[in-house]
């Protein structure tokens, strides 16, 4: 009972915080919306005892992707007055692709066959006795090696391309060479020099 | 299972809590007197020059995505650790063939100074 009364608040908090995320004015607060919309979805996650994934989601998300998106929003300077200003003229195109995907996933929905009572079994404390994380961890290195693989490839698509896209050298900086500055000798460094006053106190 | 989330809920509403009730006592308490002055925008006396809002440098977009690449790396090494017993040897390969590939993906960004801060 009160597990449920603890789920419809955050599934709440989850709909008010996305429905944030597509109306809020600024930029930055939509993406700190999103914020909010992960970390609840993480705690509905956690209802559903997929412990890890709650936390990764956590970890992953709301860490560096949205970090990643307000360096993003940050670095478009946009405008928001303009920014606004399309909303009606978009309506359509936007209502169009919603309706597309919603249909795209009932078509893989249907064509899978999914039949949802064997995930509530597979979620059912009572009935399985191993957790969530060893259950992926089974699968996942094994039976499903050749997309992990492929995951690893992705990121470093992902990495090669970041660098290619972004990485710019730009002249006249100042570089810091740690090598150099350890194999310094005193001699290029330090040079003695004979002063009048020193010469008098000799004599 | 799920009741071993409570104090975690409680830690939560606390949190909440904590971080709310100062600014709402500031908002409910604080004697509040506005005039043209105090509300217009201030900068070290002068009318503010531009937007508070600086455009960033695309430097640090470079360095987040390359943290969210080894991020989700990790992310996969943790479910790992937990069956290695359960895996064996064939599960140690996979992992050592996907290290193995971002490894390539790490010396690429090294030798090509994507993590030297210029």
């Amino acid at each position: 009972m009160i597990e449920k009364v603890i789920f419809y608040v955050f599934a709440g908090i989850l709909l008010a915080a996305a429905l944030l995320v597509i109306t809020a004015r600024n930029p930055v607060h939509s993406a700190l919306s999103l914020v909010l919309v992960f970390f609840t979805s993480a705690a509905l996650w956690l209802m559903a005892e997929a412990e890890f994934l709650g936390i990764a989601l956590i970890l992953v998300y709301v860490g560096a992707v949205m970090v990643l998106f307000l360096f993003v929003v940050m670095m478009l300077d946009i405008n928001i007055a303009v920014m606004r200003e399309g909303f009606s003229r978009y309506l359509p195109l936007g209502a169009l692709v919603a309706v597309i995907m919603v249909l795209q996933m009932l078509l893989v929905i249907g064509a899978a066959g999914v039949d949802l009572s064997g995930f509530a079994e597979a979620t059912n404390p009572a009935l399985s006795e191993t957790n969530n994380i060893r259950m992926l961890g089974n699968v996942l290195y094994t039976v499903y090696v050749y997309p992990f693989e492929l995951a690893a490839m992705v990121l470093l698509l992902a990495i090669i391309a970041a660098i290619m896209l972004t990485l710019r050298r730009r002249g006249g900086t100042r570089h810091q060479d740690i090598n150099k500055q350890v194999r310094t000798t005193k001699a290029e460094r330090l040079r003695m020099v004979r002063m009048a006053s020193e010469q008098k106190n000799e004599q | 299972m799920i009741e071993s989330y409570l104090p975690v809920l409680v830690f939560i509403v606390l949190a909440m809590g904590i971080g709310v009730v100062p600014l709402l006592a500031g908002f409910v308490l604080a004697p509040r007197r506005p005039d043209q002055d105090k509300l217009s925008p201030y900068e070290c006396g002068f009318e503010a020059f531009e937007d508070s809002r600086m455009q960033f440098d695309v430097r640090y977009y470079l360095v987040a995505i390359l943290f969210i690449i080894f991020d989700l790396e990790i992310a996969f090494l943790f479910p790992w650790a937990i069956v290695l017993d359960e895996i064996g040897l064939f599960g140690f390969g996979a992992m050592a063939v996907f290290i193995g590939i971002l490894l390539i993906g790490f010396l690429y960004e090294w030798k090509k100074g994507a993590l030297e801060w210029e």
